[in-house]
């Protein structure tokens, strides 16, 4: 085990019905680093990503937070710790933007502590990371989708957790709200020193904004670490059945895939 | 806009439209009752109230303010804060407006289980209703459950097992003699004529009792609008939760039918129509209690106030649920819910 991961699966396996998604899957999250998780269509990196945050029960195998099963602590202590922002979360229609940052504090509240200094302090913090400050009133529907993208991002910040988890945060968003939404990532991770671990479906994205990487295929790692280990023109060929070039992103030297 | 309130033992934050809305609620509330109070074939004015409350009026005044109106009053108020309570609760758990109790056949069991609690036993109609409302429940759930409880399959099955409940219902009343069957039929749309202080006991004992848990549920209830995986995923456990949520709904529906008879539509359209006067968001259950109060007390009132035919209330909160239903299936259609 890596000295500074917080978050591992350990033969991690799950299946619905009888069918295997994910199969005898061990492998770690490091500590304040950005994972990405890719894989093709089905491959099973949601499952894995809501397994990390106990919200799928794993038919085999485990999930370490801090050492402990993940499902056998409180699932309040384990909100302190970590959040998850599911694929299109959904909320109550006219609810305003800091209604729901708001409702980020839950795992730090009680029927009777409802609204303390940290709470409130929290919340504007959260505002103005994502820059959502002076949209705190307005209600979420009628936010633009990279602005409401914001807005679940601040309610998951809220949570004050070491460990950040994202499933497609860009999906339904145009290229700059995309590059904007990762950006605002990043800089959150380095400021915080969050641990971040998102799936994302855009492979040159993902090889731009991570610092890790997990490629996943049929339920099971395929390879992982830096992009460029990740990233090459074999591993693209063999996760995703693509045949393709890998050249060097001219301005951040990441690589970039150039399919065929 | 919001005051934040902070105590060494409480912090809250209170929404100033929220909190302006229930106090008004509240004013409307103990309006309508001092009005019903006085309304009647016998009109009292309000201010004759105290004086023949501690026996300077008439006798036949102070019978018909102790022993008559006064219970028959509080009764509909408890009753009807009990049916809104539920329905608020089942309808915010289930993320659906056509999840209240008497939508889905909870209300109907609790009338069968006390219409054979009179029938056979001569007895205890709470624990009757009570029986028959988590009996249903249970059934319901049970045959609803797939992996889990979806909101669709729950209403489909509980529109279902309602209308087995009101066939079961209607042949106990077959099979009984005439005036009991008359009395039945009456007590089956749901009427508070001649309630005395016992029912006022049994309603408010329940609510007072669950009072804290009520308070204690708005924390969870306004997090379990979230979808399944964002609750989950901020430390709520659902499960418990749901349970929890499903018992007390169940006991105030049981209080609410066993004191009131399954008045229809009272459950389903409090929660809705408190939900359009305070802001989205912010804890609905007691709003649903006022409105839930206020539609039982007009109800009745209206069915006292029609001479010589003693109206059962059921049929004016119909008059008043129907609408708000329809309403609810137009909303539901545009947001392609259904």
């Amino acid at each position: 085990m890596t000295p500074s991961a917080r978050l591992r699966a350990e033969a991690l396996s799950v299946s619905f019905a009888q069918t295997q998604i994910l199969n005898d899957l061990t492998i770690d999250i490091p500590a304040g680093e950005i994972t990405v998780i890719v894989g093709p269509n089905a491959c099973g990196k949601s499952t894995f990503l809501r397994s990390l945050a106990r919200l799928q029960k794993p038919s085999g195998g485990q999930v370490f937070l801090d050492g402990k099963s993940i499902h056998q602590q409180p699932s309040r202590s384990v909100a302190q710790q970590l959040a998850i922002l599911p694929q299109s979360p959904s909320a109550p229609e006219g609810l305003t933007v800091f209604d729901l940052v708001t409702r980020g504090r839950t795992p730090h509240q009680s029927a009777l502590r409802q609204w303390s200094l940290q709470d409130k302090s929290a919340v504007e913090q959260a505002l103005d990371l994502t820059g959502m400050g002076h949209h705190a009133n307005r209600r979420l529907e009628s936010l633009s989708g990279g602005q409401r993208q914001r807005a679940w991002i601040a309610m998951a910040l809220a949570q004050e957790t070491d460990i950040l988890l994202l499933d497609e945060p860009t999906t339904y968003l145009d290229l700059p709200h995309q590059i904007e939404l990762l950006s605002l990532i990043t800089s959150l991770n380095q400021k915080t020193g969050q641990t971040v671990a998102m799936v994302l479906h855009d492979i040159n994205l993902a090889a731009r904004f991570a610092s890790h990487m997990i490629a996943l295929r049929a339920g099971d790692v395929f390879v992982k670490g830096s992009p460029a280990r990740v990233v090459t023109r074999q591993n693209m060929e063999q996760v995703f059945g693509l045949s393709c070039q890998i050249i060097a992103d001219p301005v951040h030297g990441t690589p970039h895939v150039i399919p065929e | 806009m919001s005051w934040p309130l902070r105590l060494p033992f409480l912090s809250l934050s209170l929404s100033f439209r929220a909190t302006i809305v229930g106090l008004l609620l509240l004013a409307i509330v103990l309006t309508c009752s001092l009005l019903a109070l006085s309304l009647g074939s016998y009109p009292i004015p309000a201010a004759q109230f105290v004086p023949i409350l501690f026996g300077s009026g008439s006798d036949i005044e102070g019978m018909i303010l102790r022993d008559h109106r006064l219970p028959r009053i509080l009764t509909a108020l408890g009753a009807g804060a009990s049916f809104g309570l539920s329905g608020a609760m089942f309808q915010t758990m289930m993320r659906n407006p056509l999840a209240s109790p008497d939508v889905i056949g909870f209300n109907a069991g609790a009338s069968c289980g006390a219409l054979v609690a009179i029938i056979f036993t001569g007895g205890n109609v709470l624990f009757g209703a009570l029986l028959g409302a988590v009996l249903t429940a249970c059934l319901v759930v049970g045959l609803a459950w797939n992996k889990g409880l979806q909101p669709s399959r729950l209403i489909l099955i509980g529109i279902g097992i309602g209308f087995a409940c009101a066939a079961f219902a209607d042949l106990l009343l077959s099979r009984t003699d005439a005036r009991t069957a008359a009395d039945m039929a009456n007590w089956l749309v749901g009427t508070l004529n001649a309630r005395d202080w016992s029912d006022v006991k049994i309603v408010w004992t329940g609510v007072l009792i669950l009072s804290p848990a009520i308070f204690w549920l708005h924390f969870p209830l306004a997090r379990l609008s979230l979808s399944d995986d964002l609750a989950s995923g901020l430390g709520l456990g659902l499960s418990p939760l749901r349970l929890i949520i499903t018992g007390l709904g169940i006991i105030l529906a049981a209080l609410a039918v066993c004191t009131a008879g399954p008045l229809p539509f009272v459950a389903f359209a409090a929660g809705p129509i408190a939900r359009s006067l305070l802001p989205s968001g912010k804890p609905i259950l007691l709003g649903a209690a006022a409105i839930g109060a206020l539609v039982v007390l007009g109800a009745d009132t209206a069915a006292r106030m029609v001479p010589l035919i003693q109206l059962p209330a059921g049929v004016f909160t119909a008059l008043i649920g129907g609408p708000v239903m329809v309403w609810l299936l137009l909303v539901q259609f545009r947001k392609g819910k259904l």
